[in-house]
């Protein structure tokens, strides 16, 4: 008895069934594979299919793949830096589906951090001030040796001058690409101090760009003058730049009558400042040239078409993990979805919103 | 965060207090709270009922927390956690020290089920053995013979017929976790155990990545308890 199968229209299979006396079925397929996909992309490579019926080795995302200064990625979604960053095995975790993993930031000495309370929920986002708590360049280029590179990694280094920050380029050989962290709102000499001086910001970003040949990035704050330190870091020669690190904010308990953080005050972040964020991503992109990574309170699919419309090239997902440790995965079955639908490729929505 | 009244405390040793609140936390037995005692920091701690927390002073905010009074006010995010899964049949509960905490509420919870509950409890001496009646049915080891049985909780473990019990839950130092990590692993009995870890966290939500094991899984969420078999590669501290 010889089937057709008319479910799977974009696979042409035969299926033979000997239905035998035991009542057990063999099946066998031509394993002919004439067209998998609603369209082609133009440089794609011919599926290669495939071991049996179940699974078909069809790249399904090829429509995600981007690139941001000279860094291939496999899609536009990554690990923004301070969650879950601070041990390999948990960045493995998340590689699996991200285009690239960005570590917690480290600096060149171990640094303690604050003491806790250090994060708490706020509606719609978090509140944070870890104080940029790290093993230190030795300890934390240890750990990351045993990341699975599975995804692009991007160590996010902090400092407050040129030399620190080129030093700890050094110590990590095994990253694809470096983000500085100019922009944390909670740490005195560090962060939001170094890049609210475009000057510096110049500096930093030449020196380090001396001391490395991988891609620099720039993590910005919108609270100081972002496009003019996005813009002496592109003179400098920056790669691109990541929007938004978190907003200055408190939380204060009622009925102790005290701020809740041991530091005060901390970072706001989550689907509360997406709309800041967002707008930091729109303005950026009319007045600088390298790519912009959004980041800031991106939580659904449709935060991160946003994104990319507003002009970002990739998006950093951080807060949004509070809700699953699953969340690339989701919101990459879901931008897939949505392209096949659209007939695009992810790369060009890029500043849509624009034109 | 929310706050609660700590309602009466229990003082069982020198270093050794249970808090009781005067709000019962909707929560499930093997779940934490993070507890912040104003001018301290902030803790994890396992709830030992809905409305108690089962301390010993070891650092700081332990020591400050174990001598607070009726009417102190604390700061409290969660409960958080995976708990662990009850049983209606017979469970065994290995309770090492303050690890003795988490299982206190299972006990109440499982005998409320109907299941037939047994406790190995034992700690270093018999000082250490806080709250001892709070389990119906429990055999008692000490490692300098004070009391009970002299010896570890593992010892008893052996005596046991493991395989005879629905359920095995295990809560204590990490070197008798193990221990009893190993034995469970020789007997084949991974999958009927669980363990409630005890991990470093900052945030208890799943966020700051502190305390991830080594295939990735977070105590806070995924943890503080683990199914045996699940722990397979994690090293034990």
């Amino acid at each position: 008895m010889t089937l057709h199968n008319h479910h799977l229209p974009y696979l042409k299979l035969r299926f033979v069934c000997t239905t035998q006396g035991d009542q057990t079925a063999k099946i066998e397929s031509t394993k002919e594979l004439t067209k998998v996909r609603l369209f082609q992309p133009t440089n794609a490579t011919t599926p290669k299919n495939t071991k049996g019926l179940n699974t078909p080795q069809i790249k399904k995302d090829w429509m995600l793949e981007v690139e941001i200064g000279r860094m291939k990625m496999k899609n536009p979604l990554i690990l923004a830096s301070g969650i879950l960053g601070v041990y390999s095995s948990s960045l493995n975790r998340i590689a699996e589906h991200a285009g690239a993993v960005v570590t917690k930031s480290v600096g060149m000495e171990e640094r303690e951090g604050y003491r806790t309370p250090v994060i708490i929920n706020t509606r719609l986002g978090l509140l944070n001030a870890v104080g940029l708590a790290s093993p230190g360049s030795l300890a934390f280029s240890k750990e990351l040796h045993k990341f699975s590179k599975d995804s692009k990694l991007i160590v996010s280094l902090f400092g407050s001058s040129p030399n620190e920050f080129s030093e700890l380029t050094k110590h990590f050989d095994m990253a694809d690409a470096f983000e500085l962290n100019l922009s944390c709102p909670h740490v005195e000499d560090a962060g939001i101090t170094v890049g609210s001086d475009p000057k510096l910001v110049e500096k930093i970003v030449r020196e380090v760009k001396r001391s490395t040949s991988k891609p620099v990035f720039v993590k910005v704050s919108s609270e100081y003058d972002y496009i003019e330190t996005a813009k002496s870091a592109e003179k400098a020669g920056a790669d691109g730049i990541t929007a938004i690190n978190t907003l200055k904010g408190i939380a204060i308990d009622i009925r102790t009558r005290k701020p809740i953080l041991s530091n005060t005050t901390g970072g706001v972040s989550g689907e509360s400042i997406k709309p800041i964020s967002l707008k930091v991503v729109w303005d950026l992109y009319k007045e600088i040239d390298v790519p912009i990574i959004g980041c800031g309170g991106i939580t659904s699919w449709k935060d991160v078409i946003e994104f990319m419309l507003a002009g970002a090239n990739a998006v950093q997902i951080g807060s949004a993990f509070f809700y699953s440790y699953r969340m690339l995965y989701s919101l990459k079955e879901s931008l897939i979805a949505y392209l096949r639908k659209e007939k695009l490729e992810i790369s060009d929505l890029v500043g849509l919103a624009h034109e | 965060m929310f706050t609660l009244r700590v309602d009466k405390i229990i003082r069982h040793s020198k270093d050794t207090s249970s808090l009781f609140f005067t709000t019962r936390l909707r929560s499930y037995p093997g779940q934490f709270i993070m507890l912040y005692l104003p001018e301290y920091e902030e803790i994890p701690l396992s709830l030992s009922s809905p409305n108690s927390v089962t301390v010993k002073a070891v650092g700081d905010t332990t020591k400050a927390l174990i001598s607070s009074n009726a009417g102190d006010i604390v700061g409290v995010r969660g409960p958080f956690g995976k708990p662990f899964t009850p049983t209606t049949k017979n469970a065994l509960l290995v309770a090492g020290g303050i690890g003795s905490a988490p299982l206190f509420y299972l006990h109440d919870v499982l005998l409320r089920k109907g299941a037939e509950v047994k406790a190995i409890y034992g700690a270093k001496t018999s000082e250490d053995l806080i709250w001892k009646d709070r389990f119906k049915h429990v055999e008692i080891s000490t490692e300098d013979g004070s009391e009970g049985f002299k010896g570890t909780v593992i010892e008893l473990m052996e005596e046991e017929k493991l395989s005879e019990y629905d359920k095995i839950y295990i809560c204590g130092p990490e070197s008798m976790m193990m221990s009893a990590f190993k034995l469970l692993k020789d007997r084949n009995l991974l999958e009927r155990a669980e363990f409630s870890l005890e991990r470093y966290m900052k945030c208890g939500i799943g966020i700051c990545g502190t305390c991830v094991l080594e295939d990735g899984s977070r105590a806070c969420v995924e943890g503080p308890v683990f199914r045996g078999d699940e722990l397979d590669g994690v090293v034990f501290y």
